[in-house]
C-alpha cells in the first residue's frame, strides 16, 4: 500500500468521524460534504474514476443540499406553529 | 441502562468476536490483490467483443445491462415518490416568496458568487454533456454526466437566483426527459426482439475501438440513463427548493 493510499484511508476515518462527532445539524451536512471530497479522492487513488465521479456529484453536491433544504423546511415550518 | 454500562457492554462484544474477527482479516487476501476472475477476464476480453475502451460502460450496459434496467427503474420509483409527496402546496409559483424565518436577516446573493456561479455553470453543464456522450470511450457515463449536469443546473440556482432557475428549467420538461429516458433504455432491450434475438442483445454496429461512436447498443441504453438521471436529480431539486417557499395563503400577492 502506498504512503498516499494510507494518507487517503486515515483522511477518510477522520472525515467519517467528523460526520459522526459533529452535533449541529447544519454544520453536520458541510462535514458530510467533506467526508464525500474525501471518499472521491480515495476511490480516485483507487484507481476507479467512474465511482469516484459518481460520489462527487452524489456524496458533495446532492446529498448535502437535499439535508440543507430539508432543515431549512423544518425551521420555516416550525416558527408557523 | 447508563452511558457506562452500555459502553461496557459495547466493549465486553467486541472482545468476544475479536478471535472471530482476526481470524476472517488474516484470512484475506492482501491488500490491492483481488482473487476474483470477473474484472480481468472482463478486462481481457472486453475491447474485442464490444469495440470499447471503458469496461465499467461495458459491463453496465452490454455484459450486465439487465441489472442496470432494475437499477434505472429503481431510480425512476425513488424520484416519481418524492415528487408525488412534495408537488403542490408551495412554490409552483414562479413569483413565490421565499420562507423566512423571523428575527433572521436576510442577505442576498453577492457578486462574487454571481460571476463564480456563471462562470463555472455553463462548464459544468458542458463537462457533464462531454461525460455523457463519452461513456464508451473515457471514465464516466450516462449516470455520472447526468449528476454533473444536475450539479450545474444547481449552479445556475445560485447564479440567477430562484425566479430565473425557475423560468430556465420547466417541471414538465424535466418529468419527460425523465420518463423518456426510462422508456428509451427498455426500448433498446426489447428492440432486438423484434428481429428475432435475445432482450438487449448488442446487434447494432459496434464501431471503431476508442471512437466515440463506438459500442453500438450500450450508445442507445446510456442515453437514455442520461436523460433519465438528468432528469431525476433536476426534478428532486426542484422539488425540494420549491419546499423553501412560503405557503401560496402566506404569500398571497
Amino acid at each position: 500500500m502506498s504512503i498516499l493510499l494510507a494518507m487517503v484511508l486515515l483522511l477518510a476515518a477522520l472525515a467519517g468521524a467528523g460526520v459522526v462527532l459533529t452535533r449541529d445539524p447544519r454544520s453536520q451536512v458541510f462535514a458530510l460534504a467533506a467526508n464525500g471530497t474525501v471518499l472521491t479522492l480515495l476511490f480516485f487513488a483507487l484507481q476507479a474514476p467512474d465511482v469516484a465521479l459518481s460520489e462527487l456529484a452524489v456524496g458533495t453536491a446532492a446529498t448535502p443540499l437535499l439535508f440543507l433544504v430539508t432543515l431549512a423546511a423544518v425551521r420555516i415550518n416550525r416558527q408557523r406553529r | 441502562m447508563t452511558p457506562r454500562l452500555r459502553i461496557g457492554l459495547l466493549g465486553l462484544a467486541g472482545l468476544c468476536l475479536l478471535p472471530a474477527i482476526w481470524k476472517v482479516a488474516a484470512a484475506l487476501p492482501p491488500f490491492g490483490e483481488p482473487t476474483a476472475q470477473y474484472g480481468p477476464a472482463v478486462n481481457r476480453l472486453g475491447p474485442e467483443l464490444r469495440h470499447v475502451s471503458n469496461m465499467v460502460s461495458a459491463v453496465n450496459f452490454d455484459f450486465r445491462g439487465f441489472d442496470t434496467l432494475g437499477e434505472e427503474f429503481m431510480l425512476v420509483c425513488a424520484v416519481t415518490g418524492a415528487a408525488m409527496l412534495l408537488r403542490g402546496a408551495r412554490g409552483e409559483d414562479l413569483s413565490a416568496r421565499a420562507g423566512r424565518v423571523e428575527g433572521r436577516a436576510v442577505i442576498g446573493r453577492a457578486e462574487s458568487t454571481i460571476l463564480i456561479s456563471r462562470l463555472f455553470g455553463p462548464a459544468t453543464l458542458l463537462f457533464g454533456l462531454y461525460m455523457a456522450l463519452h461513456a464508451t470511450v473515457t471514465p464516466g457515463g450516462g449516470f455520472q454526466g447526468g449528476v454533473v449536469i444536475a450539479s450545474g443546473l444547481l449552479l445556475t440556482y445560485l447564479g440567477e437566483g430562484y425566479r430565473g432557475w425557475r423560468q430556465l428549467i420547466g417541471s414538465r420538461v424535466l418529468d419527460a426527459i425523465e420518463g423518456g429516458g426510462a422508456l428509451l433504455f427498455a426500448l433498446a432491450g426489447f428492440a432486438p426482439m423484434a428481429f428475432g434475438r435475445a432482450y438487449m442483445q448488442n446487434i447494432l454496429p459496434l464501431g471503431t475501438f476508442k471512437d466515440v461512436f463506438s459500442g453500438g447498443l450500450m450508445l442507445v441504453e446510456n442515453a437514455g440513463v442520461a436523460l433519465a438521471v438528468t432528469g431525476g436529480f433536476a426534478m428532486l431539486f426542484l422539488e425540494f427548493m420549491e419546499e423553501t417557499r412560503a405557503l401560496e395563503s402566506e404569500s398571497g400577492g
